[in-house]
């Protein structure tokens, strides 16, 4: 793996995947040039310079939407799109898109147990207060 | 892409609507939780997590940018929260805060989005029309190649531009040569530098397009 300031960029953004992580973690360990290359993006994103990939990253550009998601998983697609949000899935390893595709899929049983109901509950009665005041 | 009624639930939530604050939370308490879910396994973690997502997304709700997509904005928020936890837990610790000469910690790494729509720019308005700029160019080109169903093209430069790789790197992945993958890449740069161009902005507010791949 050729470790560029594309793939750091990416690293901050934690867009890599378990096992790249891990290997551009160990190789920044081991590298100074690579420390001071992370420092500056770091420090250049804090000015505000976002490379394309840290704005397509962040701004979910090629991301299918919501409805998109869910006509993929009843394959109500035409073969193309399919396999191209198969790849945004699988090869570019996009965790919104597959954390909305779990949510489809899951019987929100997880969501609907007694303890999330009722943290959720507590939740939403004690944020109320923090809402804008109604005109 | 913003969808109408997601800035109309925005909209009756700054006038202070419950039930529509309500909403927001079922609508999006499900894809985040399961976005935490993949890094924290901790359930009761996961839904802390989201709903600090939640509120920061509420703190600000009066300067949410209505042209941004809620669920990235929440997304960002809860991906920094994670990285934070993670943090400290231990892991990435590779990211340090960068320090300055007199060993003071400057601002995290991590621009926290729930600060406001244009602090990922640090207030910089100037920053913040060049970063529209390139969302809108960088939108275009996404939505032509889906138009013209040119997918290949958007795989080669979604694996350059989101996923760090190289012209090679890419061609290996989607089995086809250097060339074509660089005169992907070098199609979207022209683009991307026309457009800019249209808007009256100069390319080189983003010296990464004109770098070329190095293999
Ligand atoms: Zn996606």
């Amino acid at each position: 793996m050729n470790i560029t300031k594309a793939t750091l960029d990416a690293f901050i953004d934690d867009h890599l995947n378990e096992q790249e992580t891990i290997k551009v973690e160990k190789a920044v360990r081991e590298s100074p040039e690579l420390q001071a290359q992370l420092s500056n993006i770091i420090v250049s994103r804090d000015m505000g310079d976002h490379s394309i990939g840290a704005i397509w990253r962040r701004e979910h550009l090629s991301c299918p939407s919501r409805e998109e998601l869910s006509s993929f998983k009843d394959d109500a697609l035409e073969s193309q799109r399919i396999d191209y949000i198969k790849f945004h899935l699988e090869t570019v390893g996009c965790k919104a898109c597959k954390a909305n595709l779990s949510d489809l899929n899951s019987s929100k049983d997880s969501l609907t147990n007694p303890d999330t109901r009722e943290k959720r509950r507590q939740f939403l009665e004690n944020s109320k207060i923090l809402l804008p005041k109604k005109q | 892409m913003v969808s109408l009624d997601e800035n109309m639930l925005v909209k009756k939530i700054q006038e202070g609507d419950q039930l529509a604050w309500r909403d927001l939370v079922l609508r999006y308490e499900g894809r985040l939780t399961n976005y935490a879910q993949g890094k924290i396994k901790d359930h009761a973690s996961c839904q802390d997590l989201v709903q600090e997502s939640f509120l920061g997304f509420l703190a600000k709700i009066n300067n949410f940018d209505a042209s941004r997509s809620v669920q990235s904005y929440l997304f960002g928020i809860l991906s920094n929260k994670i990285t934070d936890l993670l943090r400290s837990y231990g892991r990435l610790r590779t990211v340090e805060t960068p320090v300055d000469s007199s060993g003071n910690q400057k601002s995290s790494p991590f621009i926290d989005p729930a600060m406001g729509a244009s602090t990922w720019y640090r207030g910089d308005e100037k920053k913040k029309l060049e970063n529209d700029a390139l969302i809108k160019c960088l939108g275009l080109l996404i939505n032509q190649f889906v138009q013209r169903k040119d997918y290949l093209k958007l795989k080669s430069i979604e694996l350059i531009f989101v996923n760090g790789l190289s012209n090679l790197e890419a061609a290996n992945i989607l089995g086809i040569d250097n060339k074509t993958v660089a005169s992907h890449r070098h199609y979207a740069n022209n683009f991307i530098i026309d457009n800019l161009k249209r808007m009256n902005l100069s390319p080189d507010i983003f010296p990464h397009l004109s770098e070329q791949d190095q293999d």
